[in-house]
């Protein structure tokens, strides 16, 4: 016990003193991560609400597919982009394994199936009367949506931060392509898992530390924005 | 023609068709009532005449205008406005309610909120606009509903049961809002399956019976099933039984026309194969120079006879009558 006590606070003395290391490896977990998530957002919001709202041929394979994927497995899809930016894979002329791009990459592959999954769930919640008024006061179809849209906004919103909250936490995958470089790809899950196995765990503690507090952060961003949005 | 057409339309959701109409006009200062019992395709026909949903075949016009492509029902939704049974309103105040429809359209600042506030006014609802919209009653929220719609100042104004949620002091005041938006010169189509509301406050009936108009008006409608064969059948028809002549089977709809019954104090040596008795329980004036009777048989039925007929036979509410009609007379669907 006075072990994991002893690390725990070795830990915090690492955060509160400002270290370089733990910053750095910080700053480059939140920017693959901010990234990432954009990048998914962006497909997968779109693409969850064309399936969430619209009637097509094939849109239960896709909701299915969507739902598959939410379990793929990260070392897979690590394995897959890693075959796609080696050297001898179909990307591998850009250059970009071993780099934070790399992880992006990756993160992007695991997070888009989230965004969409998680968005056409919402959009498929919200009261098909929504769409329907817009109309009838004269909507056209972009603004319908966009209603539909805002009576999800919450809904939405945890998608994203779900989406986050997985990029950030992710090992396996930003470990296989971003090959856990110091200074260059050493992200926090990683490096908590290199501390570990090289035994400081203090340092691997800090890590977890700054993990604990930025999945915080995050949910109660979400809270307050809800709060405001309830109130 | 009038304002809003429908021309051979038919429309169905999975598979199964729903709505069949070969002809529908509704004309500049006029109401027009839908009327039917429920999952009769009465909010199918509104959604479809409010250019929400496309017709799968036949078209939609718009003063003569086909309604065909997207860009041309947004256009259309511009001028149209439909109310829906149960009202949606968005998140927020009454008042941002209003304020989005009529962003919607175009309205800018000031201009929409002296036409918010009137159109809330109108309905009686004018002390709710600061209101959180989903706080609000069911017969509140459908007179903001109602408010919204009328602040747009729609050249068509489509309402499935306007008054399902109000009280009858409402439903009157609400009545009288739709006559007043009749003579701005608005073409006005509500559904209802209060048939009286229907009569009273509408110019025109259209009645249907599993989405296709029906020749009848919709009193005296009966769900049945049929037994094979064809010629003379006997069946049950709620709490009547009544013989018919027709080639189908399964389940149909009779119709036992109210011009068709035959009103006597005793019943009658005659052709007529179906009797019943009854006692009547309203007597009405249909509108049309005749008398209508609403008779309890062990079911309501209507029956329109003449005013001289009604002094002739010195019926008043509470007299026992036999009601006959004749096998050919009962309609079959």
């Amino acid at each position: 016990m006075d072990f994991f006590a002893d690390g725990l606070r070795r830990g915090a003395q690492l955060v509160l003193g400002g270290d370089a290391e733990v910053f750095g490896i910080t700053w480059l977990s939140l920017r693959v991560a901010v990234v990432a998530t954009l990048i998914a957002c962006g497909l997968g919001v779109p693409l969850g609400f064309v399936v969430g709202t619209t009637r097509f041929w094939g849109r239960r394979a896709a909701l299915t597919a969507f739902n598959t994927l939410l379990a793929f497995p990260t070392v897979v899809v690590g394995l897959l982009i890693w075959g796609l930016l080696a050297r001898r894979g179909p990307l591998g002329g850009l250059g970009l394994l071993y780099t934070w791009v790399a992880i992006v990459m990756a993160e992007v592959v695991l997070a888009v199936p989230i965004a969409a999954a998680l968005t056409a769930a919402a959009v498929q919640g919200v009261d098909s009367r929504v769409r329907r008024t817009a109309l009838t006061l004269g909507a056209g179809t972009w603004r319908a949506h966009w209603a539909v849209a805002r009576e999800a906004r919450f809904a939405l919103m945890s998608g994203v931060m779900v989406a986050f909250g997985r990029v950030l936490a992710e090992v396996g995958a930003a470990m296989i392509v971003g090959g856990n470089i110091r200074y260059h790809t050493r992200t926090l899950t990683t490096a908590v898992a290199l501390a570990t196995s090289q035994g400081d765990f203090a340092l691997a503690m800090a890590l977890g530390l700054v993990l604990l507090a930025l999945a915080l952060t995050v949910n109660l961003l979400l809270q307050l924005f809800q709060g405001h949005g309830a109130a | 023609m009038g304002l809003l057409s429908l021309r051979d339309v038919q429309h169905g959701y999975g598979g199964r068709r729903v709505l069949a109409i070969r002809e529908l006009d509704l004309e500049r200062g006029s109401v027009a009532a839908v009327v039917g019992p429920n999952g009769s395709g009465k909010s199918t026909l509104l959604r479809l005449l409010a250019c929400v949903e496309a017709p799968a075949q036949g078209t939609v016009l718009l003063e003569g205008q086909a309604v065909r492509s997207g860009a041309d029902r947004r256009r259309a939704r511009q001028r149209i406005t439909l109310v829906e049974q149960r009202p949606f309103l968005f998140a927020g105040t009454v008042r941002e309610n209003l304020r989005y429809a009529l962003s919607l359209h175009g309205v800018p600042g000031p201009g929409a909120e002296s036409r918010l506030s009137a159109a809330l006014e109108r309905l009686g609802v004018g002390g709710l606009g600061d209101r959180n919209a989903r706080g609000l009653s069911e017969g509140e929220a459908q007179k903001v509903a109602i408010a919204r719609a009328l602040a747009l100042e729609p050249d068509a104004l489509l309402l499935d049961e306007p008054a399902s949620a109000a009280d009858p002091a409402s439903t009157g005041a609400l009545y009288r809002i739709l006559d007043e938006e009749r003579s701005r010169g608005a073409a006005l189509c509500f559904a209802s399956h209060q048939l009286e509301e229907a009569y009273r406050w509408s110019d025109r009936l259209l009645a249907l019976t599993d989405g296709q108009a029906s020749p009848v008006t919709p009193e005296n409608l009966f769900r049945t099933d049929l037994p094979p064969g064809s010629g003379t059948k006997t069946v049950r028809a709620g709490p009547l039984t009544l013989q018919v002549y027709t080639d189908k089977s399964g389940p149909a709809i009779l119709a036992l026309p109210p011009g068709d019954i035959v009103v006597s104090a005793e019943p009658l040596h005659s052709s007529a194969r179906n009797e019943f008795k009854g006692r009547i329980r309203r007597i009405s004036e249909d509108g049309r120079g005749g008398v209508t009777l609403a008779v309890d048989a062990g079911v309501d039925l209507v029956v329109r006879i003449t005013h001289a007929a009604l002094a002739e036979l010195g019926l008043t509410i509470g007299s026992p009558v036999v009601l006959s009609i004749k096998t050919m007379a009962v309609r079959v669907f």
